[in-house]
């Protein structure tokens, strides 16, 4: 309570920063910025069974990621009205040989788990 | 009369913060590994540190006695050179799987695309990276003739994140401190939005090293610089928090100073040791995470940085500005610990007699 007092004030008196924002000499900013976690799990729609080695990737961005052999990737991106995510079968035939597709994110929360089906080419 | 409200009310809210001792801000020196062999390291760590990298299973548990970390919590992560540890990307999911924050300090050498990805992808949101001057400067401070070249990309990659919040730290020492102009322009051609500027703390390999030292009146050429670009705002640039600097504190900052060391921020250390910043003098340690819990000592502990009338002595006995600047940053304060290593207040007022007294 005394706690809030003061910092109203000091935030009044144009300190806001100094309330919130420090960083010793040796250290980082701090980070407030709201992100997104993205996970989930490529299948083939044929089969079922999970596909490895797609490379998910965000729109726009060079952040991306290659399902494991389990199908399944997990990723931190910045959180923007929208995100599109891409699923890409890059590694020409060797798990199979799939058609690429997008999924478009939006009014998304703080993380999202994704099923994705993916059709055989 | 404005200033000296600020200045009083700034004082209560220190008081406050204090007293709260809330832990925004964790260090964790996970390796003292380094790939390079600064002039001006501080910590005198060596590719063949005699420590091991702290395994993570070691920190987890530290890290998960502190009871409902506020919302900006966040896990640094320093050395050495933390892009040495293979597992950095796992350190950084752990962490936030735990609904913290990380960040980390690198010398920019092993951050290349691919890095850069993984850490984004691992929920890295802040990142520091040295710059030590011009090319020649940086590789001759940095002692290696690569080195610039490989900062210079990883600052390129940083620069181009709108997810990262990033900034570029440069230890300011006579070689370089005629370049500050140079280093701003370039800066600011990378895209680089932040940039913070220190001055080498006469321990560890620099002690010996007088090229490293600023004179007063480079001192105050210094704050004379930061002050003076502070105006045109193309570049947040500040002066890092490492102590007070008399007539200059808020040209130079945002704030006035304060240390927040052991009051807001502390660090679990290679060998375990719980403390505040990692270039405080390792005798200020509270406990250690292979025989404490952790955040019980954050809580219990840390007097001697909770309550600083202990450095009143020394140059700081009688100084008219204590309440302000408590004995200047607390890694100022080595050895015997009766004297503060550096007064900046002091080499700022001795250079302006000087001048003065020539004019
Ligand atoms: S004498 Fe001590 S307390 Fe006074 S300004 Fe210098 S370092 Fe700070
Ligand atoms: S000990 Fe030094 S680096 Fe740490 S907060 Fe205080 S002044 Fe800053």
């Amino acid at each position: 309570m005394k706690r809030n007092w003061i910092r109203s004030i000091i935030g009044g008196l144009s300190f806001a920063s100094a309330l919130f924002i420090f960083q010793a000499c040796y250290g980082t900013p701090q980070d407030f910025q709201t992100d997104l976690l993205v996970q989930g799990q490529v299948k083939s729609k044929t089969s079922g069974l999970p596909i490895q080695g797609v490379k998910v990737s965000v729109a726009d961005n060079m952040q991306h990621e290659y399902t494991d052999n389990e199908g399944s990737f997990s990723f931190y991106t910045e959180l923007l009205d929208q995100v599109t995510i891409r699923f890409e079968d890059v590694d020409s035939t060797q798990y199979g040989s799939f058609a690429d597709r997008d999924t478009v994110l939006t009014n998304i929360g703080n993380n999202v788990y994704l099923d994705i089906e993916m059709e055989e080419k | 009369m404005f200033a000296s409200v600020k200045r009083i009310v700034f004082r209560k809210f220190k008081e406050a913060e204090t007293k709260l001792h809330e832990l925004n801000y964790l260090f964790w020196e996970c390796t003292t590994r380094c790939n390079l062999n600064c002039l001006h390291c501080g910590s005198d760590c060596l590719k063949d540190s005699s420590f091991k990298d702290m395994p993570l299973g070691d920190f987890l548990p530290a890290l998960d006695t502190i009871e409902s970390p506020p919302k900006n919590f966040t896990v640094v992560l320093t050395g050495g050179e933390p892009l040495l540890r293979k597992d950095i990307e796992l350190c950084g999911r752990e962490i936030r799987k735990r609904g913290m924050r990380w960040s980390m300090v690198s010398n920019g050498y092993l951050y290349d695309e691919q890095k850069h990805i993984s850490l984004l992808n691992a929920g890295l949101g802040a990142l520091t990276i040295s710059l030590d001057g011009l090319e020649d400067s940086h590789n001759w401070l940095r002692n290696n003739k690569n080195s610039f070249v490989k900062v210079d990309n990883a600052i390129g990659l940083a620069a181009s994140s709108s997810r990262l919040n990033f900034d570029v730290v440069t230890c300011v020492n006579k070689r370089n401190f005629h370049e500050l102009p140079e280093i701003y322009d370039y800066l600011i051609s990378k895209g680089v939005k932040a940039w913070r500027l220190f001055t080498i703390v006469p321990i560890g390999r620099a002690k010996s090293n007088q090229d490293l030292i600023l004179s007063g009146n480079e001192f105050i050429g210094l704050m004379d610089f930061i002050k003076d670009k502070r105006k045109d705002k193309s570049i947040d640039i500040k002066f890092s928090c490492e102590g007070y600097v008399g007539e200059y504190e808020l040209n130079v900052r945002d704030s006035f100073f304060f240390c927040r060391a052991g009051i807001n921020i502390g660090s679990i250390l290679i060998d375990g040791s719980i403390s505040a910043c990692p270039n405080i003098d390792r005798s200020f340690s509270q406990g250690s995470i292979y025989r404490d819990n952790f955040y019980e000592i954050w809580q219990t502990k840390y007097q001697p940085f909770r309550d600083r009338t202990w450095t009143k002595k020394g140059k700081c006995a009688n100084c008219k500005d204590y309440r302000e600047c408590q004995g200047n940053g607390f890694h100022y304060w080595h050895g015997e610990k009766n004297n503060a290593l550096v007064c900046h207040k002091e080499l700022i007022e001795q250079a302006k007699y000087v001048r003065n007294a020539k004019s």
